[in-house]
């Protein structure tokens, strides 16, 4: 269980989050919804830990984690795919894969274990496993980031607009990867921001809103 | 071609000294490099390790002397005390300074990296004093070749000849492959690229940061005691070699390290060039390559517009 309560965060001394609680059980699907400068992006990264909270906080699985340092979050068990990607360019794709696994150095076999997890739920991925991160489009390096999410990603995944600028065909593929996950891992919590409600509907079991840094509808 | 038969010599003399001093240059300016990629702090005080390096390795150098060591000793020395320099400074300096400057308006980084020079500057004063300081055991050591250049011979020291581009090579091979192939060299470009990204990725970037900066500062250092025995320690070698420094990570572009290699020798021998052939225009000559190569690629010679490489 992913639970947020009361979080207040401030960017440069400006509120952006004003008391934001949302929980998603293990094997959840919840979705985020919001515009531009609601507060989703601000929700995610509170939850990774990149902007302290001001008040408030964040109980994963009964543990008290809003104080856990940021690069200890991945340790968690919280996968975290950004809006923009944030892939490494010079690295491989597979390299970019295999990251997050590595800097937590877990065993060599539970490694490739995870790879091949990964792989399965996304078998495109294996196609551009050797290419240079740099060299993606857009829309296979928002599937990339997914999976990167999801080598770590064993208690909660974080998805930041997964469908922000994918081309029709490939937010088709996109949702039937999120369909497949549902299946594979039902004991991860999914939490996933998007503008519009839409796409989301049949992916997700709770839509919740946000507005103005403040949830509006639940 | 009638001045270069008349002039071979010296053609041969400035290609071998800006080959030396390219070599020098390379050190302090991929440790530059290195540490703006992670802090995004362009460091001024980067200038003052290379010449506390310098003056370290020869005072340690001149002491292991005094002691009557002996001279093949001293190449081990000038190693040992950049280690030495980058260990004791460089966490130091990035803890109590640069990493508080970190999310701060770039025209204060610079200010307070230049105060951190100028203070460097004094204290080296007040530790060396401003007679210069001469510790030459491992060139007189090396002895000299005689390279053969076209009908002429070039006595030239092997500690240039072999030593500081040795070194160069060596390191830069080292910094590629551990950028590359290794996992903390992964984790080190990753913070350069996009230090928030690494932090969700699991990275500790401060950790990462420091480590780069200390790499950074005994890489400063290096170039600094390998030039040494080369030259007579003088206040004003730091300030130097940094703005040097600067030409040479500008004229290749952030985040290059071959790169800042190639620019080293392209700055290291227009420079030696001047020395031997317009003495007048020594100075010139490096800051009119990077202004020539920044006019038409402002990114730098091998500088990526978009994704940066490492």
């Amino acid at each position: 269980m992913l639970r947020l309560e009361g979080a207040a965060v401030e960017i440069a001394g400006a509120p952006v989050l004003r008391g934001v609680s949302l929980q998603v059980p293990p094997g959840g699907r919840v979705a985020l919804i919001g515009r531009n400068g609601a507060g989703k992006t601000t929700t995610l990264r509170a939850l990774m830990g990149l902007l302290p909270l001001q008040a408030g906080r964040l109980v994963l699985d009964g543990q008290e984690a809003g104080e856990v340092p940021a690069h200890h979050r991945a340790r968690l068990g919280i996968g975290y795919a950004p809006e923009e990607r944030k892939l490494f360019g010079s690295f491989t794709v597979q390299d970019n894969l295999l990251l997050p696994a590595q800097v937590l150095s877990l065993p060599k076999a539970e490694v490739s274990r995870r790879l091949d997890a990964v792989y399965a739920l996304l078998p495109e991925l294996k196609d551009f496993a050797p290419r240079k991160a740099a060299g993606l489009s857009g829309g296979q390096g928002k599937m990339v980031a997914l999976g990167r999410a999801l080598m770590v990603g064993t208690r909660a995944v974080l998805l930041d607009e997964p469908f922000q600028g994918l081309a029709p065909a490939l937010a088709l593929r996109y949702a039937e990867a999120l369909a497949r996950l549902r299946a594979a891992l039902p004991d991860v919590a999914i939490l996933i921001t998007e503008s519009s409600p839409d796409l989301l509907r049949a992916l997700v079991d709770t839509t919740i809103q946000i507005e103005r840094g403040e949830i509006s509808a639940a | 071609m009638a001045w270069l038969s008349e002039n071979g010599i010296l053609v041969g003399l400035a290609l071998l000294d800006g080959l030396s001093y390219a070599a020098a240059v390379f050190m302090v300016a991929v440790g530059l490099n290195l540490v703006f990629g992670v802090l995004r702090v362009l460091n001024v005080a980067h200038g003052s390790l290379y010449a506390i390096g310098g003056y370290a390795a020869a005072s340690l150098g001149l002491f292991a002397a005094s002691l009557g060591a002996p001279p093949w000793l001293g190449l081990p020395i000038l190693l040992a005390a950049s280690v030495l320099v980058g260990a004791l400074l460089g966490p130091v300096i990035e803890r109590l300074l640069l990493r508080r400057m970190q999310d701060r308006e770039p025209v204060l980084q610079l200010l307070v990296t230049f105060a951190l020079f100028m203070i460097l500057e004094d204290l080296q004063k007040l530790v060396w004093g401003v007679q210069p300081v001469v510790f030459d055991a491992p060139l007189k050591w090396l002895g000299t070749v005689d390279v053969p250049f076209g009908t002429d011979v070039i006595p030239f020291t092997a500690y240039q000849l072999y030593v500081l581009p040795g070194v160069a090579l060596a390191t830069l091979a080292i910094l590629a492959y551990v950028l590359r192939y290794t996992l903390t060299g992964r984790m080190v470009v990753a913070v350069t690229v996009d230090r928030e990204a690494a932090r969700a990725m699991g990275i500790d970037a401060a950790k990462v940061t420091m480590l780069t900066f200390t790499v950074g500062a005994a890489l400063a250092a290096l170039g600094g005691a390998l030039a040494a025995p080369t030259v007579s320690l003088v206040p004003g070698v730091g300030a130097s070699t940094i703005v040097l420094s600067f030409a040479v990570v500008a004229t290749a572009g952030l985040g290059q390290i071959e790169g800042a290699a190639v620019a080293a020798l392209l700055i290291g021998l227009g420079r030696s060039f001047a020395v031997y052939v317009a003495p007048e225009f020594e100075v010139v000559v490096p800051y009119a390559i990077m202004v020539a190569v920044l006019l038409f690629r402002p990114q730098g010679l091998f500088g990526v517009a978009e994704t940066r490489r490492i």
